[in-house]
């Protein structure tokens, strides 16, 4: 293996990626698509607009060409999910749309490794408590943030087979994490959390660590797919909420759209309930059997 | 420790003596990180679920059991039976008496139909004891893993029978019977005998379905009437020794074999019916 392009690198779990990948004795270069210092030195960052096409161009018929990069890490790039817009679709969903058509004429690319959230997935009463890769998935929701996360996934797999670029999905678990783009980071960042009256979820959680060790394994498997990448600790919404020391509140699932709306308009926080709804009434845990099977890989560490 | 967790030792204390708690405890369980499973089953809930259902068990509903022997020690198996009382009051008597005639004790993990899962506190506190929402992967991952299930292949529709129709099987589901041949478990034939006088009911709501249910059955009485159940299991149908497991998708052959567990179940029925002394005694 030549190198590996990891996009995100700014986050923590892009981070942990770009630095499990150049530990790694078979990659050579790890190009780090917005990763920030101190970097390992086996990487080396990369800045470019990725929203805008010609970004996503440049980054992959220059830096990738010249190291001889031939396996991209990519995913969704837009973390805020109270935003909308042309910009965040085009980082979320454009640019890996304009990834997978210049992929097919790239002289090195040769494989994706595409990482998605386990939001994609649809959570209804009538659904498995746990989700296996053919679960429905959330369509036809309103949510811009959520869509462009569903958008992007189906936009990857139905390329899977179809040309010459080894595509693999893996569907992580919510990474509870400072600037992850989490949902649940933001829910739990105030003093006071407040959940649906009569209703307690499971919630599967991963550590950026996990991630890391997932996309080593599905480099190291070489398997293009679709897996579930699910991390060591499920618990309960209220165990949740308590593990991380906050004061939980029961109320009225209707009355929680427009107060996280108002917590969100006042304090800027990204939390949005209706992206979460579904998930705070109904258990949805990742089953990560055919990772463990197809990839060897079993999450170690625990996240609280 | 959480006040709630304060709560549920100090009320399953109080209901439970000290050494059936602690045979309580012995129960297997899968733990997927924080002392839940996947599905949100809790060692705590299953004593709590106990230690509520030990009343109505023992002193209201005065259950009797016979045939506890055929339940399977370990290893996957489905208990089947008759479904009835428009609530599903069976379903709890079941779960408690396999939790006491087993020894460890096995949870019976208890297929509910979908809209139980919306309803809330109760979908929370049944996942906690260990019920699962209706799903066929959810059913074969848990008969994988050799954890006995409790399906009622009538349905929602069992529990809304008429009087007239008492004692006589609804429309009878085969499901069951795929997943038993599909892997390799073992069917337990079982009767509720009881359950079917248990709560008179005055007429259904047919135009309101609140969580998504089928229905709004309004009860002539405030509370279930005392009757006497009694449980009867039968020996376990190997239909997983008969048939290999690519006959699950052989819908003659599923059928056949729902069919036969249907005629166990009616059979454990009519056995019961007789031996009974009558409906209180």
């Amino acid at each position: 293996m030549s190198g590996v392009l990891c996009t995100g690198a700014g986050t923590p779990v892009g981070d942990a990626v770009a630095r499990a990948l150049a530990e790694q004795p078979g990659v050579g270069h790890v190009l780090a698509l917005g990763g920030q210092a101190p970097l390992h030195p086996r990487i080396q960052a990369v800045h470019a607009d990725w929203s805008r096409m010609r970004g996503v161009h440049d980054v992959l018929f220059g830096p990738v060409c010249e190291l001889g990069i031939d396996t991209v890490v990519h995913g969704p790039l837009h973390r805020r999910a109270s935003d909308g817009g042309s910009r965040h679709h085009a980082l979320d969903v454009e640019s890996t749309r304009e990834l997978l058509r210049l992929a097919e004429r790239h002289p090195t690319l040769r494989r994706l490794i595409y990482l998605s959230p386990a939001c994609v997935y649809r959570q209804r009463p009538g659904f498995p408590e746990t989700i296996q890769e053919d679960h429905p998935l959330q369509l036809g929701l309103g949510q811009p943030w959520l869509r462009d996360r569903v958008e992007g996934d189906l936009t990857v797999c139905a390329r899977m087979g179809m040309g010459r670029l080894k595509i693999t999905v893996l569907r992580l678990a919510e990474v509870l994490a400072r600037g992850a783009g989490s949902q649940l980071e933001d829910f739990l960042s105030s003093r006071v959390c407040v959940r649906a009256l009569g209703y307690d979820p499971m919630i599967n959680l991963i550590t950026p660590g996990d991630v890391a060790r997932a996309v080593v394994a599905a480099l190291q498997a070489d398997r293009p797919g679709v897996y579930n990448i699910a991390g060591k600790t499920t618990l309960p919404l209220s165990a949740l909420i308590a593990a991380a020391g906050r004061i939980g509140l029961a109320l009225p699932g209707p009355l929680l759209g427009p107060l996280y709306g108002l917590r969100a308009r006042l304090f800027g926080r990204s939390f949005v309930y209706g992206v979460n709804r579904d998930r705070f009434h109904y258990s949805g845990v990742l089953d990560g059997a055919r990772a463990a099977r197809d990839l060897g890989y079993l999450p170690r560490e625990a996240a609280l | 420790m959480q006040p709630s967790q304060r709560l549920v030792q100090a009320i399953t204390r109080r209901l439970i003596p000290e050494h059936e708690l602690a045979r309580l405890h012995e129960v297997a369980h899968r733990d997927a990180g924080q002392g839940y499973d996947e599905f949100g089953m809790h060692p705590d809930g299953v004593v709590l679920a106990a230690a509520l259902l030990r009343g109505p068990y023992r002193r209201y509903f005065r259950v009797e059991s016979s045939g506890a022997e055929n339940l399977p020690a370990r290893g996957p198996g489905i208990v089947v039976a008759n479904h009835s009382g428009m609530l599903p009051v069976d379903a709890a008597m079941l779960y408690a008496d396999v939790l006491g005639f087993t020894d460890p004790p096995r949870v019976l993990r208890a297929v509910a139909d979908h809209f139980v899962l919306r309803l809330p506190w109760f979908s929370t506190l049944v996942a906690r004891a260990g019920v699962i929402g209706g799903a066929r992967d959810s059913c074969a991952r848990l008969l994988e893993r050799g954890e006995l299930l409790l399906i009622f292949p009538e349905g929602a529709p069992g529990i809304g029978k008429p009087r007239a129709l008492r004692y006589h099987l609804a429309e009878w589901r085969v499901g069951h019977a795929e997943l038993a041949i599909r892997h390799r478990a073992p069917v337990i034939p079982a009767a509720v005998i009881g359950a079917e006088e248990q709560w008179p009911e005055l007429f259904k709501l047919r135009g309101l379905h609140p969580f998504g249910a089928p229905y709004l059955p309004i009860p002539l009485t405030p509370l279930p009437l005392p009757v006497r159940y009694h449980i009867r299991y039968g020996e376990p149908i190997e239909l997983g020794r008969r048939y290999a497991p690519e006959d699950a998708d052989r819908p003659a052959v599923v059928a056949a074999a729902a069919a036969e567990v249907r005629v166990a179940v009616e059979a454990l029925i009519e056995q019961g019916l007789a031996a009974r002394r009558g409906v209180f005694a």
